[in-house]
């Protein structure tokens, strides 16, 4: 360790403060660098992927029907039974068969977003969606019903997503909600 | 009997001084939001971004918490002690800047008085900078030892110890400069540095850049920044010496803090960047006004000290001593040794 040279050159980096001039020279680096701050809920919102799994939805086929045929398979699915579903016949032509659902809720208090019933859908009705501001004033929210879910998504499923956009801060009586301008003008990895 | 000639004179002076002192009291408003910017930054965040265009009304925000902020005194505390030492702390930090020069004489327009821009030109400036800077350390110690704390009497003790040891130092730096300019007036030494940045102190080849370096780690110490502020040490003493304080009496402290920032910036600037002579002889730098010069150094260096706060670590109680009594000192007695021979 302490041998003649290496001695020598120690001295000569302590004079010449060697080790401080490097350290200074990163941290001026990240000085001058772009800031990692996601400036959320203010100006900037996450855009999940397509596999993110957040709050429910139930899609429609394009002719506009129900896909969902009430079969309970993903409320027989759900790990901590968050989905009651009820059947009923119907031959107005709102889903693909004549039996659809009359109810279909999710208890999002106590779901676990695990993704069991979308695994479970034998016709791809139900998934988890790309909504993750769940947080409201009283507990009558967590509860969504199916006319709730059947609503579009508010990001489309034509997004691959994985950026960061920019995004309004929206304050309202039902609760807060951040708005991202999906026109990805100015969209950034994070 | 008084005549208008020194009525006008004394009138000015006071003028003066309320400008001055104004400056220096709203000074540190907009360096806590730059620390934080630069704190920020370095850490690749974005700092303060709520309160107004990028946080610049933060500091107000501040203001006006602290000032709401009931004011504790703590239970045994040394009433009396405990209330005086902000003001301790605070006052010899302002007065410090009695001595500074911010520039030559210049003519005010429109009424056409010459007025310089210092408020005097001691012929012992440095002297008195050393010395009336000295005494804000009683505020500290009087801080500490008042608060009945072991956070903050161990803090007291510590920034008495580092004032000790560093004072030798900062002291021996500045005979350096007072041996390299042959004035301790500090008008004088930065009349001295004039006609260019080879002049400047700071080129005073081979000692001035270490008269520089050892006036530098002296004055980080002696205003208790990263790597030396182990008075207020987070790490092991809470906060240090203002632990026990809150509501304004601790933005004094903080007050205080900042404006021996500014002043050491501004010594730095006068005794080795020229004060406010411009780098470089020419028409072309003579344009820009000397107290541009000036502050733009002075900014630089301001910089600096927070650039070294996110750079540094703390530096070890032994360590320090170790720096202080080891290795300044010795350095400094050599010095010394080498400008006298210099100046044969």
């Amino acid at each position: 360790m302490s041998n003649g040279p290496s001695r020598i050159t120690d001295f000569i980096k302590k004079a010449l403060f060697v080790d401080f001039i490097k350290g200074l020279a990163i941290t001026l680096r990240y000085n001058v660098s772009r800031s990692i701050t996601l400036r959320y809920p203010d100006q900037e919102k996450w855009v999940p992927y397509r596999r993110f799994r957040g709050q429910h939805t139930l899609n429609k086929d394009v002719n506009g029907r129900e896909l969902c045929v009430a079969c309970e398979l993903c409320s027989k699915a759900c790990p901590t039974k968050c989905i009651t579903v009820v059947p009923m016949e119907d031959d107005s032509g709102r889903g693909i068969a004549d039996r659809v659902a009359k109810v279909w809720k999710v208890e999002l208090t106590r779901c676990l977003f695990c993704g069991y019933c979308e695994d479970a859908c034998p016709t791809r009705a139900v998934r988890l969606g790309r909504d993750y501001e769940l947080a409201c004033f009283d507990l009558s929210c967590a509860t969504k019903s199916k006319e709730e879910l059947l609503e579009p998504q508010s990001i489309p499923e034509t997004i691959k997503g994985g950026f960061v956009v920019k995004a309004k801060f929206v304050r309202s009586p039902e609760g807060i909600k951040v708005v991202p301008d999906l026109r990805m003008s100015k969209k950034r990895l994070l | 009997m008084l005549d208008t000639g020194t009525l006008i004179e004394v009138l000015i002076i006071i003028v003066k001084a309320w400008i001055l002192t104004g400056i220096i009291f709203s000074l540190p408003m907009p360096l806590t939001w730059l620390e934080r910017k630069v704190a920020g930054h370095i850490h690749v965040r974005l700092g303060p971004m709520r309160v107004g265009p990028h946080g610049i009304f933060q500091p107000l925000a501040d203001t006006l918490k602290l000032i709401l902020k009931e004011d504790i005194v703590p239970d045994r505390a040394d009433r009396f002690l405990f209330k005086l030492a902000p003001l301790i702390a605070m006052i010899p930090a302002f007065l410090v800047f009695v001595a500074i020069p911010f520039g030559e004489n210049v003519t005010i327009p429109f009424i056409n008085k010459e007025v310089s821009l210092y408020l005097s030109d001691m012929n012992v400036g440095i002297l008195y900078v050393l010395a009336i800077g000295g005494l804000g350390i009683y505020g500290i110690i009087f801080g500490g030892w008042a608060s009945n704390s072991k956070y903050a009497l161990l803090g007291g003790l510590r920034s008495a110890a580092q004032m000790i040891s560093y004072e030798i130092a900062l002291s021996f730096a500045c005979i350096g400069v007072v041996m390299m300019t042959d004035s301790l007036s500090l008008v004088e030494m930065v009349r001295a540095q004039a006609g260019g940045m080879h002049h400047w102190n700071i080129l005073y080849l081979p000692i001035g850049p270490v008269w520089f370096v050892i006036f530098l780690i002296a004055a980080l110490a002696e205003m208790n920044r990263i790597p030396f502020d182990l008075p207020e040490d987070e790490g092991t003493l809470a906060s240090g010496f203002h632990t026990e304080y809150s509501g304004m009496r601790f933005s004094y402290f903080m007050l205080a803090e900042y404006v021996a920032m500014v002043s050491v910036s501004v010594l730095i600037v006068i005794m080795f960047f020229g004060g406010w002579h411009p780098p470089l002889e020419g028409a072309l730098f003579n344009l820009v006004p000397g107290i541009f010069w000036f502050m733009a150094k002075a900014i630089a260096f301001i910089y600096f000290f927070m650039w070294l706060r996110f750079t540094l670590p703390r530096y070890r109680y032994d360590q320090l001593m170790t720096i202080g009594w080891k290795i300044l000192i010795p350095i400094s007695l050599v010095s010394i040794l080498i400008t006298g021979l210099m100046k044969i």
